[in-house]
């Protein structure tokens, strides 16, 4: 641990979170959770969603106060009724959705409501823009201009000006809620490295996030919760995967990736030379019944257009698509839909999820054809409808008329995903059907996922996890620029060959699909 | 947070807290009834409810199809214009093309529909705004309602054409069978129709509807067709009540429409509404101005009245929906 100018026992932890129990009406959110950090250490926090991760970070930022407990700083008990007692207290949080100002620029959004003054209460610009740029040049970011606008980075820089927004005030404490979500691999590299940096500072960073190969990697120790409980508290040297995903779901996942080998039936897409500039050039491909075929490549490769202008959200300019055979020109989801065609969206809460309306009606929304008879809703038939999606796929909710964005994220994503099922399609497009969501109910998608192409349904999943790649395909076909790059049999994919093809660093005359 | 046992009457298709506003309204309403008709022996009596009731006709049945317009988080500013413009037509067809008139009823039903779908039209294939495009043609039409008619106002119909808009059929008003039977349809149309549930879905999540296959585009340009054609039906039945066609009808009939349908519970911002949220908002209005005219109170004081009333229904509306969100 570095030591710094502080003056207390080296002994004392400078972030110490002492039985914090929280209720919200209906639920016991947390159950007497302790957990402390130290300085320099990076201390994940694990645990399936709804296990209370985000309500302690909640607490420990100040946001809400605990029912009982309390949160230590340097071994002083601080009073967090606030956010700005949080942010006085030396702690700043970074949540997944970036609170920034798009519209302003990387020190403008640094130093809101905190900008450096001149007389008269004028803004210092010049004071301003040199503090920026020494904070940049402190974590070594050299691809980042002060006068940039914030709209115009990527999410990774945004991410960086959140954090130089929390070290320009000073936070000793930083909380990351995970950050690389929305991240590419390579802005991961980054993000990593500065957090390095700043644990050399002694900064304490207080890291959540699903993957466990991050966890590895980053954090010194990890403290897992379980159903708002503590569960465990481990070194992160002592432990592997197996036991951090036991300690999380409380039972052992048998295999996290059930893909069954099952017989390929006939071709159920094909798609010949399809064409949307600027991010569809020229790709064909098949899907057969039974088979599930992983489409691999870098944010931005092209994957998520190209499964649109399959699914006639951005129809194609050119190029043929057939359906068990049969040529169609799909110019809108309706028609994509009838033909027997299913699309889960990358962006659960905003593409795939009516999230103000009830479990009831998202499940029927893209089946409103089965349970009407001339225009007409029949309510039993819809509710029927939904009960069995339910109970099909295990959704833990408390009613058929719970608001479908209250529940978590994995379940909505089985809402999503039940409700194209209603639908009984014969080709499914999944984009990212585990982004964000919790070990167990990945494991459950992907159980799910593994029945469906035993049932005979054509898969394609668009994911960039490379392990949910490998482990779910027979084939894997990779994305680069919106071409299709490269295609590669079960036993050929390996996260090298995927990973060098994805990166371009492959060799061109690699048979293109 | 999933387990949180829900109230019962989330049973129902729309979210409790809008079945508290509309009940809650009802009440204020039922209130304001009592209280003007203490005030005013003549309010309460049934001939001046049914001659409301003949009044609050022609806003009425635009008050419908703007709950469906703005709950897809939509708005049609143009519906007073069209008013007018299908006004005009009607009266100027009839006397200047020699139409019969039932023929010339017709045609300016259809010019209301036809203005209606052009606002749909522009409004879902170059994706302008329906503020901004509905402005437009809330001058545009308006304009040319004006320049058909160079001031010069129509009268002189034949005696059967004020039947609708005067007399009454079985002790009611004529035009307010017309009206009842709207808001019937309206009402199963949004309730029980796979047309309804789209309807909200778009204002809900307009992406996600458009995702789950939902044809977005033509249920708007139905909604703004059926705008349009409303506003023309609502014209016919204001010529005939007060038996002269002139180019300045219907002028401010959007705020009024808009007023009850947002007074009745709808939000603004889409997602959420009910016809029966937007019938009591009517009734509201209607006998608030009638309640307090009739009390003595003049015009001006009256608007100030309705204003306040409108203000304080959103902020009990919104606190209920925030405290429905937990925040």
């Amino acid at each position: 641990m570095t030591t710094d100018a502080h003056s207390e026992t080296p002994g004392t932890p400078l972030l110490s979170v002492r039985s914090i129990e929280k209720s919200f009406p209906g639920v016991r959110a947390l159950s007497g959770v302790s957990f402390d950090a130290a300085r320099g250490e990076v201390h994940a926090l694990l645990g399936e969603n709804g296990a209370g991760k985000s309500t302690l970070i909640k607490i420990v930022s100040g946001v809400f106060p605990p029912d009982r407990g309390e949160v230590l700083v340097d071994g002083k008990p601080v009073d967090l009724a606030r956010p700005d007692d949080a942010r006085r207290a030396g702690i700043a949080t970074i949540y997944q959705e970036l609170l920034l100002f798009p519209e302003l620029t990387v020190a403008e959004n640094i130093f809101m409501g905190h900008a450096p003054r001149a007389g008269l209460g004028r803004i210092d610009w010049r004071a301003m823009h040199e503090k920026t740029n020494a904070l940049l040049a402190s974590l070594e970011i050299h691809d980042l201009q002060a006068d940039r606008v914030v709209g115009s980075l990527s999410v990774g820089n945004r991410q960086r000006v959140e954090i130089l927004r929390a070290l320009s005030q000073d936070a000793r404490i930083l909380i990351m809620d995970e950050p690389t979500a929305a991240l590419t691999e390579y802005d991961v590299t980054r993000l990593f490295d500065i957090v390095r940096k700043l644990k050399a500072r002694g900064v304490a960073v207080i890291y959540i996030s699903h993957r466990l190969d991050e966890i590895f990697a980053i954090a010194d120790r990890v403290t897992v919760l379980r159903d708002g409980a503590h569960v465990a508290t481990k070194r992160v040297a002592d432990t592997d995967a197996a036991e951090l995903v036991q300690l999380m779901v409380g039972r052992r996942i048998e295999s996290l990736f059930p893909k069954i080998t099952v017989p390929i039936g006939k071709p159920v897409l094909e798609v010949k030379d399809l064409e949307r500039r600027p991010l569809t050039r020229s790709v064909s491909l098949t899907v057969r019944a039974g088979e599930i075929v992983g489409l691999a490549g870098l944010v931005g490769s092209g994957r998520s257009e190209l499964a649109q202008t399959i699914f006639g959200v951005t129809p194609a300019d050119s190029g043929e698509i057939r359906i068990a055979g049969r040529k169609v020109d799909i110019r809108s989801p309706a028609q994509a839909r009838s033909l027997g065609l299913a699309y889960v969206p990358e962006d659960r809460g905003t593409q795939g999820l009516v999230r103000p309306m009830s479990v009831r009606e998202n499940f029927s929304l893209a089946a409103l054809g089965k349970v009407a008879f001339g225009g007409f809703i029949d309510r039993g038939a819809e509710r029927k409808l939904a009960d069995d999606g339910v109970k099909r796929f295990a959704v833990k909710t408390s009613s058929l008329e719970q608001i479908a964005g209250k529940l978590s994220g994995g379940n909505q994503q089985k809402i999503v995903l039940g409700k194209w099922l209603a639908n009984e399609p014969k080709l499914l497009i999944l984009d990212e059907p585990t982004r964000g969501i919790d070990v167990g109910a990945k494991a459950e998608i992907h159980r799910l996922m593994g029945e469906l192409a035993a049932q005979g349904l054509a898969i394609l999943m668009i994911s960039s996890e490379l392990p949910e790649v490998l482990g779910m395909s027979d084939r894997v076909l990779v994305m680069r620029e919106g071409r299709i790059v490269a295609e590669f049999s079960r036993e050929e994919a390996t996260q090298e060959t995927i990973g060098a093809a994805m990166m371009g660093s492959h060799d061109n005359a690699e048979k293109a699909a | 947070m999933s387990e949180i046992p829900l109230p019962q009457t989330a049973k129902r298709v729309v979210p409790w807290w809008l079945l508290r506003h509309e009940t809650m309204l009802a009440v204020i309403l039922l209130l304001a009834l009592i209280v003007l008709g203490g005030l005013n022996s003549r309010f309460l009596t049934l001939d001046n409810l049914l001659n409301q009731g003949r009044l609050t006709t022609e806003v009425g049945l635009i008050a419908l199809p703007m709950t469906f317009i703005i709950i897809t988080g939509g708005i049609d500013l143009s519906v007073g214009s069209i008013v007018g413009l299908c006004a005009i037509l009607l009266g100027y067809s009839w006397k200047n093309f020699g139409f019969p008139l039932p023929l010339a009823i017709c045609f300016s039903l259809l010019v209301g529909a036809a203005a209606g779908l052009l606002n749909g039209i522009v409004i879902t294939r170059v994706k302008v705004p329906p503020l901004i495009m509905t402005i437009a043609t809330l001058a545009l039409y308006r304009g040319l309602a004006e320049g058909i008619s160079q001031a010069r106002s129509v009268r002189g119909y034949p005696e059967w054409f004020y039947f609708i808009g005067q007399e009454n059929l079985f002790g009611v008003p004529a035009q307010l069978w017309l009206l009842l039977i709207a808001i019937v349809v309206s009402a199963i149309v949004l309730d029980r129709t796979t047309f309804g549930r789209t309807l909200y879905a778009i204002g809900n999540n307009e992406t996600a509807a458009r995702f789950s296959g939902l044809p977005v585009d033509r249920v708007k340009l139905i909604i703004y067709t059926l705008s349009g054609l409303m506003a023309g039906l609502s014209a016919c039945v204001l010529v005939s009540r007060v038996t002269t066609t002139r180019s300045d009808m219907g002028i401010g009939y959007e705020l009024d429409v808009i007023a009850a349908v947002v007074l009745g519970g709808t939000s603004i911002f889409g997602g959420v509404g009910t016809i029966w949220g937007t019938v009591v908002g009517l009734a509201m209005i209607q006998l608030l101005k009638n309640g307090l005219a009739l009390t003595g109170v003049k015009g001006d004081a009256t608007i100030v009245v309705i204003g306040a009333v409108l203000i304080l229904s959103t902020l009990v509306a919104s606190s209920l929906q925030r405290r429905r969100d937990g925040v």
